[in-house]
């Protein structure tokens, strides 16, 4: 029994964290999301009372929240596979001994992500605005910020921040992988291509599955982009993604039913996850 | 060791019951006007958030005359761009600065949120009543007695900023009408530039045009509001630009932006209806375009008429829970009404003062050598008597601007026009004063 004390001396400071900035908002969050406002007369002082579910009733019947929502799915739809098959394949190459000056190339692809997302938000911004650009040939011949476009104006920037980060997860789960493994296979007679594909990739699936949940939780989380892509283009309303609504709705102000949005968000987000970790879990064990 | 960690633990569950305490605390608070005594002994300092340009400078001089009562002074993003939204939160948490800049416009949001003080019990600012111009007064005490809930800061009548060597070399004459505007709007295009951009995202500014129109968004008679944002007059001037947008008379780069300010660099777009402030907007964002430009009045609805919208315009008011009401009030008349305050603000950000003599102001007499030596502000004197007073602004402003920049940006790219803009975001606004039982008239 003693032998616990120090587990829990250890786990303690995480703990503590944990619970001030992670579950006590969230209980917050939740409580905030339970009451309503009443008041009596135009400038009546306002008084919180517990509204039930009522703010969650308006969320539901909220179009814009849920468009926002069908969005992102759509976003995520597109571009989380095109972003982790390019980060497979930059991982790959990395690995396959194809690639000379590894070393400069994993720090070149990594780059983007240590740059702050807002920077790179308005960095990509002022490259495709048509006045700004230096592509004026690009920019002049299509409108990369119009209503049809920026919604994947937006994949490639997040595309170009992540991808690396990705890379960097799967490559290092490639190495893991034991020499002996590919020797067997090389005996065996397979070539880089065959061990790529029969050997290399169904190994690193976990972490493929790994990088795919952080995926769909940051996509449907997206907030900085969209913000910053509104001020550069007329496309992005001030709903355009979920995360974007609660900011909107957070600024009338209106904290009840921004906490309502927010916990319906993170109860998708949750079930997103675990629909897709469930699913490719299932798919292993046949 | 086990305790010394209780001891952390049971303090920091102290603390989070005391933060949730306090501020159900808050929510108690009645309204109605608060105390006005000056503080008891020892020197006070105040916080003071605003987004004019350089303010700093014209608070160290209030801070080196007055050693008892020194103001710190914040800066942010305009309010609109992010400071409202902070001054909510802040007001959340109980940790306002006892200072803020509000635009008219959003008094009544913040009133409606209990955030201001009523500083009906101080009477230097009671006795400054006559002093501003009385739509401003109008705008800080809704109208109501015993009411003050800001000090009226600048007004923002509107006028007409041009290319005037643009315009000399094109032959084309200045517009006093809108018919003569659209007019010159063709003329314009065809010499390759856009007579205006029309401001997609700022609603404000049309806000002013459909001010100047007739037009009147809300009314209170106290025991609900009215919402009606397609009234004829705004309809009117709804219909008249969104022909300018369809027929591409008008450029639609996002305003305060990068981009924005090299379209103006760049001589694309030839004219800007705007509030006197933006006299600074254009010298700060089109520095190249220096001594090209002057100001006429605001192009009229009717041939010969004498009518200008205003846009913007701030107050100083003092936040709920500032412990210091009486120092902070004494610091917003300062800066509200003395001549050295006015005529810096005036020097450093262009405002125009809300005071009735602010008008004799000797800054105010000069030429301004980016508007070609033009003493513009003789123009925007006559604009402030022209502004009709009695323009109200709803409680939820930061949705109603939200859900027509929403409809009036996706107007500009081609799907929808602005009058279906303005009817989305009469429905939102109405939804969101029942989202905060705020009484509304369907």
């Amino acid at each position: 029994m003693t032998s616990r004390k120090p587990i829990l001396f250890f786990v303690l400071p995480f703990g503590l964290l944990f619970a001030a900035f992670y579950l006590a908002p969230i209980g917050y969050a939740i409580k905030q999301s339970l009451y309503k406002v009443t008041r009596t007369g135009t400038f009546g002082p306002a008084h919180e009372v517990f509204g039930g579910l009522e703010q969650y009733q308006r969320v539901f019947q909220n179009g814009p929240f849920w468009e926002s929502v069908g969005r992102v799915l759509l976003f995520g739809v597109v571009q989380v596979p095109v972003m982790l098959g390019l980060a497979l394949l930059l991982a790959l190459l990395l690995d396959s001994g194809l690639v000379r000056g590894k070393r400069f190339f994993r720090l070149a692809f990594f780059v983007p992500y240590a740059i702050p997302g807002v920077v790179a938000a308005i960095m990509w911004g002022f490259l495709y605005s048509p006045n700004l650009s230096p592509f004026t040939a690009v920019t002049s011949n299509w409108n990369l910020l119009s209503a049809d476009l920026v919604l994947w104006a937006m994949a490639n920037v997040v595309t170009w921040v992540y991808v690396g980060y990705n890379m960097l997860i799967i490559y290092s789960a490639l190495l893991a992988i034991p020499q002996e493994v590919y020797e067997a296979a090389t005996i065996d007679g397979a070539g880089p291509w065959r061990t790529a594909w029969s050997i290399k990739i169904p190994l690193v699936m976990p972490a493929i599955v790994l990088t795919t949940v952080f995926s769909i939780i940051g996509t449907l989380q997206l907030l900085a982009e969209p913000q910053v892509f509104r001020t550069f283009s007329s496309a992005v309303s001030s709903t355009y993604t979920p995360n974007l609504t609660v900011y909107s709705t957070s600024s009338i102000p209106n904290f009840n039913l921004a906490a309502a949005f927010s916990v319906v968000l993170a109860l998708a987000t949750f079930v997103l996850s675990f629909t897709f970790l469930k699913f490719t879990s299932r798919g292993g064990d046949k | 060791m086990k305790k010394k960690l209780l001891g952390v633990l049971m303090t920091s569950a102290l603390a989070l019951t005391a933060c949730s305490s306090s501020s159900d605390g808050g929510d108690e608070v009645a309204a109605g006007a608060s105390s006005c005594a000056p503080a008891s002994g020892g020197p006070v300092t105040l916080t003071f958030t605003s987004w004019i340009p350089k303010i700093e400078e014209v608070v160290k001089v209030w801070n080196d005359a007055h050693p008892e009562i020194q103001v710190k002074v914040q800066t942010g993003p305009n309010g609109n761009g992010g400071t409202y939204q902070n001054f909510f939160n802040q007001l959340k948490a109980g940790n306002a600065p006892d200072l803020g800049q509000i635009e008219y416009d959003a008094l009544p949001s913040f009133r409606v949120q209990d955030g201001l003080t009523n500083l009906a019990a101080c009477k230097p600012v009671t006795d400054a009543k006559d002093r501003f111009i009385d739509w401003t007064w109008n705008q800080v005490s809704f109208g109501e007695k015993d009411a003050v809930y800001g000090v009226p800061q600048d007004s923002g009548p509107m006028a007409l900023f041009y290319r005037k060597d643009l315009f000399e070399k094109a032959g084309i004459p200045v517009p006093a009408t809108w018919e003569e505007y659209a007019a010159a709007a063709v003329k314009v295009r065809a010499a390759g530039g856009y007579i205006t951009n029309f401001s997609q995202s700022d609603i404000n500014q049309f806000a002013g045009l459909a001010w100047q129109a007739g037009g009147r968004w809300f009314s209170n008679d106290g025991t609900k509001w009215t919402v009606n944002l397609q009234d004829e007059a705004t309809t009117k001037v709804a219909n008249y630009w969104q022909d300018l947008i369809a027929k591409k008379l008008v450029s639609a780069v996002p305003p305060w932006t990068t981009e924005w300010d090299s379209a103006y660099n760049k001589g694309q777009a030839w004219t800007w209806v705007s509030a006197v402030w933006g006299a600074n907007s254009i010298s700060s964002g089109a520095p190249d375009t220096s001594g090209k430009w002057a100001v006429a009045p605001m192009p009229q609805w009717t041939a010969g008429g004498k009518v200008a919208g205003n846009w913007g315009g701030s107050s100083t008011a003092v936040f709920k829970g500032s412990k210091h009401p009486y120092e902070a009030a004494q610091f917003a008349i300062w800066l509200n009404t003395s001549q050295e305050a006015l005529t810096l603000l005036n020097e450093k950000a262009n405002l125009y003062p809300a005071t009735k003599d602010g008008a004799t102001l000797p800054a105010l007499g000069k030429g301004v050598d980016f508007y070609g030596g033009q003493k513009i502000y003789d123009v925007f004197a006559a604009a402030a008597t022209q502004v009709t007073p009695d323009f109200t602004w709803g409680p939820t402003m930061t949705s109603t601007y939200a859900s027509a920049s929403d409809g009036f940006k996706a107007a500009v790219s081609g799907s929808g026009t602005l009058l279906d803009a303005l009817k989305k975001a009469q429905t939102t606004t109405i939804d969101n004063l029942k989202s905060q039982s705020i009484p509304v008239a369907e």
